[in-house]
Order: C-alpha cells, then sequence, then structure tokens
C-alpha cells in the first residue's frame, strides 16, 4: 500500500480525532436530552394520571356503573388512552389498544402505582398504573411525539459530528498545507540550484520553526558552490598545466618530424611514434579541456547559426546547400554560446563523414522551447541499444558498428550530449527515415 | 622588419617554438620578458610578434598594447587561456590573432606566411574608394572620415578597404578571414572584435552603425 503524504496524514489525524470527539460530545449531549425530556415528561404524565384516576374514582362508586362511560366522560388528551380494569377485566375506549403487561397488571394489583415503557408498532408508549380501591387505573401514553424530537434531535447532532469532522479534515488538509509552505520554497530553491543557480539561497528568518533546515540547507550550497569552483579551478588549472607542456612537445614534434630523413631507420621510426602520439595526445587533451568547459558558465550572444554551420560544411568540404533552416524567416540567429554550438556542428559533421557515410542534411529550427540541430547521415544507423551508450565518453563503438570517435579518443559526441546539456538540451540519436542515423540536438533557449 | 620574435616565458616553450619556426624558414628571435621583447622589437622591429599571455613583469595584454602602440607588427597571442574574456581582452589590445596553446606548427607558419603575403601585397590595392564621407586611400594606406584621417591598425585598414573593395556587398566571416588575415579557416571571434574596433572609429554610434552594418544570417556589410 502506498504510504500517504504528510498532508494526508495529517488531514485523517485531524479528521479522527474530531470524529471521536464530536460523537462523544453529540452522545453525551443526546443521553442528556433524553433522559431530561424523559424525566419531564414522566412528571407531567404521573401528576394527570393521578388526576384522573381520581376523577375516575369518584365516579364508580355505584355497583351498576358503566365503566365506558366514565371513561368517556372526560378528554384525557390527545395520545391517551385511559384503561380501566375492574376485577381483571378491562375497560376501554380503544378497541384494539396496546394491551397492559402482565408484571405491570401484577404490580398494580399488588397495590403499588407503577409505569412501564412498551414498544408498539405505532411507537413507543408509556402505561402508567395506579391502584384504586377495588380497581386499577391505567393511562397508555403515546410517547411518539416525544420519540420524534429525541430522533431529530439525534438526527441534527449526527450531521453536526459529520461536519465537524470534515471540517476537521478540510482544516487539517489546509493547515497542512500552510505548513508545508515553506518547504514549497525549498523545493524551489533547490530546483533553482539543479538548474545552475548556485547563488539560490534560503532565508533563515522566514520560517523561525524551519531555521535549522534553512541553515543546513544554506550551508550545502555554499558546500557546493566551493566545490563546483575548486573543481573549475583545477579544471583551468589542469587545463593550462597541460596546454604548456604540449606545446613544447607539438613544436619539439615538428622539429623531428622535419628531420625524419636525416635521422637512421630506428630513429625516425620512432621519431614518427612520437609525433603521432603527440598528435593523439594534443587532441584528447583538446577534447577533454572541451568537456571541462561545458561545465562552466555559458558564453551568450547573438549567434548567426545558419552562418556557423555552413562554414562549418565548408572547413569539412561538405557541399553548405545542404544546411537548411526550417522557420519561415529563414534564419537561425538563436542566443547561445557560439564557441559551442560551432563545436556542436563540428563534431557532429565530423562525426556523419567519419562513421555515418558522409553528411546528407543539416536542419536548423525551432521547436517549443527548444533551438534545434539535425544531422542526417548515410551511413547503417545506430542500434536502439547502443543510442545511449554512444554519447558517453571513451565509448568507440563495438567492431561491427564503428560509429562514435574511433580514430580519435572517443568523446566527439561525449562533448555534443555535455555541450547540449550546458545549454539546458540534449543530444539523441534517431533513425532517418530512408536509412541511416539522424543526430538531434536540442539546445533551450536562452534568455 | 624581419623574421618573428617569440616572447615567451617558458624556456622550453620558446626553444622548441624557435627550433620549429626556424625549421620552417624563419629568422626567430626569443626573449622571456615583455621588457627584453619590446626592446628587440625597437632595436629591429620583426614582420611578426607571438606573445604569451600570462609574463613575468609586464603581462601579455600590456606587451600586446606597446607593440601596436609602437607600430605595426603583426601581433600573435599564442596562450594557454582559452577563455573568450580573454581572447577578447587580448584582441581589443591590439593583437591580430589569438592562438590557443597548443598550436600545431604548421598552423603557426600558415598564419604567419599569410601576414607575410598581407604586408607584401597590400601595398599593390586598388587606389582610393570613397563610401559616403568615408575615404579609403589604399595605396597611400590612409582613411578619412570627413576630410579627418582615421588612425587604422594594419589588420583593421585591411578588413577597411575589404570592405570597402566591395561596398554594398555583404561579406560572410569566413570570407573576410579568407580575404583579410588569409586564413583558410579561423576563429570568427576574430572578425567580430575587428569589426567592432573599426566602428569605434568610424561609426558615430557604435550600438546602431550605419556605415559597417551586421546582415544576419550573412555577415558584414559596409554601406554605400
Amino acid at each position: 500500500m502506498p504510504r500517504l503524504g504528510l498532508r494526508a496524514r495529517v488531514s485523517t489525524t485531524v479528521a479522527v480525532g474530531a470524529l471521536v470527539l464530536s460523537t462523544a460530545i453529540a452522545t453525551l449531549s443526546y443521553q442528556f436530552i433524553r433522559s431530561s425530556l424523559l424525566d419531564e415528561r414522566r412528571i407531567v404524565v404521573w401528576r394527570t394520571a393521578y388526576y384522573d384516576a381520581s376523577y375516575v374514582e369518584a365516579r364508580i362508586g355505584a355497583p351498576d356503573t358503566d365503566y365506558v362511560q366514565v371513561l368517556s366522560s372526560f378528554n384525557p388528551g390527545r395520545g391517551r388512552t385511559p384503561v380501566l380494569v375492574v376485577a381483571g377485566t378491562p375497560y376501554r375506549l380503544d378497541v384494539a389498544g396496546v394491551d397492559i403487561p402482565r408484571d405491570l397488571a401484577e404490580m398494580v394489583e399488588g397495590g403499588q402505582a407503577a409505569r412501564q415503557i412498551v414498544h408498539t408498532p405505532q411507537g413507543p408508549v408509556m402505561i402508567i398504573g395506579i391502584p384504586l380501591a377495588t380497581t386499577q387505573y391505567y393511562e397508555i401514553v403515546s410517547l411518539r411525539e416525544l420519540d420524534n424530537n429525541l430522533r431529530q434531535i439525534g438526527l441534527v447532532l449526527t450531521l453536526v459530528a459529520g461536519g465537524v469532522t470534515l471540517a476537521a479534515a478540510a482544516l487539517g488538509w489546509y493547515t497542512g498545507r500552510r505548513a508545508l509552505r515553506p518547504l514549497a520554497s525549498v523545493a524551489e530553491a533547490a530546483e533553482g540550484i539543479a538548474a545552475g543557480d548556485l547563488n539560490a539561497r534560503l532565508d533563515p528568518q522566514a520560517e523561525p520553526d524551519l531555521e535549522r533546515l534553512a541553515a543546513s540547507f544554506n550551508n550545502m550550497v555554499d558546500q557546493l558552490q566551493q566545490r563546483i569552483e575548486r573543481d573549475r579551478r583545477f579544471a583551468a588549472d589542469v587545463s593550462h598545466e597541460l596546454r604548456s607542456p604540449l606545446q613544447t612537445l607539438a613544436a619539439a614534434a615538428a622539429v623531428l618530424e622535419r628531420r625524419q630523413e636525416s635521422l637512421d631507420a630506428r630513429t625516425a621510426d620512432a621519431a614518427r611514434l612520437v609525433v603521432e602520439e603527440v598528435d593523439r595526445f594534443q587532441q584528447l587533451v583538446t577534447d577533454l579541456l572541451e568537456i571541462t568547459r561545458a561545465e562552466s558558465e555559458l558564453d551568450l550572444s547573438e549567434v548567426d547559426v545558419l552562418a556557423l554551420a555552413r562554414d562549418q560544411c565548408k572547413r569539412r568540404e561538405i557541399d553548405p546547400d545542404v544546411v537548411t533552416v526550417l522557420n519561415r524567416e529563414g534564419d537561425a540567429t538563436w542566443r547561445a554560446d557560439a564557441r559551442r554550438v560551432e563545436q556542436i556542428l563540428g563534431n557532429l559533421l565530423e562525426n556523419a563523414q567519419r562513421h555515418g557515410g558522409g553528411v546528407v542534411a543539416v536542419r536548423l529550427y525551432q521547436e517549443g522551447g527548444y533551438n534545434v540541430i539535425e544531422v542526417d547521415d548515410d551511413g547503417p544507423g545506430v542500434l536502439p541499444e547502443n543510442r545511449e551508450l554512444i554519447f558517453r565518453p571513451f565509448v568507440r563503438g563495438s567492431n561491427a558498428e564503428r560509429r562514435g570517435d574511433t580514430d580519435g579518443a572517443g568523446l566527439g559526441l561525449a562533448i555534443v550530449a555535455r555541450l547540449a546539456e550546458s545549454h539546458g538540451g540534449r543530444a539523441t540519436v534517431l533513425d532517418r527515415p530512408g536509412g541511416g542515423a539522424r543526430f538531434r540536438v536540442e539546445l533551450g533557449r536562452q534568455s | 622588419m624581419s623574421g618573428v620574435l617569440v616572447i615567451e616565458d617558458d624556456d622550453r616553450i620558446r626553444r622548441s617554438l624557435m627550433m620549429a619556426l626556424e625549421d620552417e624558414g624563419y629568422k626567430v628571435r626569443g626573449t622571456a620578458t615583455a621588457e627584453e621583447g619590446l626592446a628587440a622589437h625597437r632595436a629591429e622591429p620583426a614582420e611578426a610578434v607571438l606573445v604569451d599571455l600570462m609574463l613575468p613583469g609586464i603581462d601579455g595584454f600590456e606587451c600586446v598594447r606597446q607593440l601596436r602602440r609602437d607600430g605595426d607588427a603583426t601581433i600573435v597571442v599564442v596562450s594557454a587561456r582559452d577563455d573568450t574574456h580573454d581572447i577578447v581582452a587580448a584582441l581589443e589590445a591590439g593583437a591580430d590573432d589569438y592562438l590557443v596553446k597548443p598550436v600545431a606548427i604548421k598552423e603557426l607558419s600558415a598564419r604567419i606566411r599569410a601576414v607575410r603575403r598581407r604586408n607584401r601585397g597590400g601595398q599593390s590595392s586598388p587606389g582610393t574608394i570613397v563610401v559616403g564621407d568615408l575615404e579609403i586611400r589604399a595605396d597611400a594606406g590612409e582613411v578619412r572620415l570627413r576630410g579627418e584621417p582615421v588612425p587604422l591598425t594594419r589588420t583593421e585598414f585591411l578588413l577597411l578597404c575589404e570592405l570597402g573593395a566591395h561596398a554594398g556587398q555583404v561579406l560572410s566571416r569566413q570570407q573576410l578571414l579568407q580575404r583579410v588575415w588569409e586564413y583558410e579557416f579561423g576563429d570568427e571571434r576574430l572578425v567580430d572584435v575587428h569589426v567592432g574596433r573599426l566602428r569605434q572609429k568610424i561609426e558615430d554610434d557604435t550600438a546602431s552603425p550605419r556605415r559597417l552594418v551586421t546582415v544576419r544570417g550573412l555577415g558584414y556589410k559596409l554601406q554605400r
């Protein structure tokens, strides 16, 4: 079972508490109201019954008294039925009324006034029995009205209890949201940081109860920022420290290369190896630096990507007319980091030339919040299982599928992916309709 | 003017660069500091000066500034720093080109050769081009705006000549790189920075240029 959210739990707890409390209060109130109403009714009923009994007794002295006549000579009021029992024979006005229960009759016959509540299909009735000199007088009083009243009160109390419970649940939900609102600002700050805004901080004063959270959150971001800054400095230092000796190597290798003929065969071989490896090393370091650069801030300007793409094509002896812009204006001036866009284009074109049988088309367009670069090639395409893999560093593809930078260090597409990510976008590879691969780079539009 | 001057404080880099450039057929001198380099250049101006940015004492930016003030030599910054800010700052200080280490010797040599060709061939430009109130006297190496001479560096001058020779036509950044710098391919920021510097000298309001305009998607154009 999925765990309930914090708000749902707060809300449920408050609602259950309110339910228990309001039910208890309603029950107690009901009991109290019921007993006081009953008591009041009882007193009235007794008093009237005694009065009626003395009235009846005064009129039944003669031996040939018509008991029914006597009973009908007074009006006991609505809902009251008088019954006179003379020597075990009940005289009553209603023919099919409520029978006097036996145990009550026995008590009254024994000379004791008594009452009993009997439930009938017509509602509850109270039967009062008063012993007279030789007879017993009973009055059957309907409690239906009282019962109806109590029923209504009960209904109202139940509704109130239910309402209170619902209100409590709503209150719990609402206060839950209010209580969690400061956490929303934490979430916002965290999202900002994830998106690269390392200056996002929480105000510890904003919510006293969350001061500790805010303080530790800010501390965490400070640490993160310092660490990123340290990494960046380290990368810059490494970059510088690697570039300088490489410059020496490159120049010295050039000297060796030029003098190959004057060297003996063995030394010339060794010199050639040095020259080749220096070249490779140089490419590797340049690529690595390119990847570390992707971590640094974007250097944004209005970039004429169409011109950039055409130039990149010319540079690689690709017909610049393969580049098309798909929007109405026919231009592709995007706010982006020119250097990175150039690098992305260059690497994609090189990849298509080297491993994809040549460039078929380059498309530039805008879609949603993205500027999109697509490069179609004429190669065998990329197997679905490799489509994510080829954007990882140092992946050169299997022998069956020589995709990725086999001649270089295998960083070309990884650089593309990193640079796309640095623009808040991504790099993917799809099938080109009609064969070949379609490399698609989405760059988040910058403001 | 002759040869190449290498101002580089790293002994090994300087020595290897000098060796490699000598192999390419240049007469090469080298100094470890900007002060020595500036003195050497004053004593005997070099055709091209390679300057490192991180130098003890006077730094590379200042060195470029002084070299530019002193004369017309082609200044190429060769630095390990690849930050755009550094590149733009160096170009704005007056460098003609900026190369990030490690530079392949072939490329370096190609650029210096291009500079040489430019310096020798630059004299045979057509006569005077008049574009509005701008007068470009290619043969005299002089530019006048409303009759007043405008001081331009060699690169700025060549850039303006190229744009002026095709006034009213759009030239792409790569075309300008090829024709002005004589580079087959290069960093387009070179063109942008030099256009920016040129605008400061020939435009009344650089924020909304009227003479040297940018044509989106294509390049730059000198308005007729």
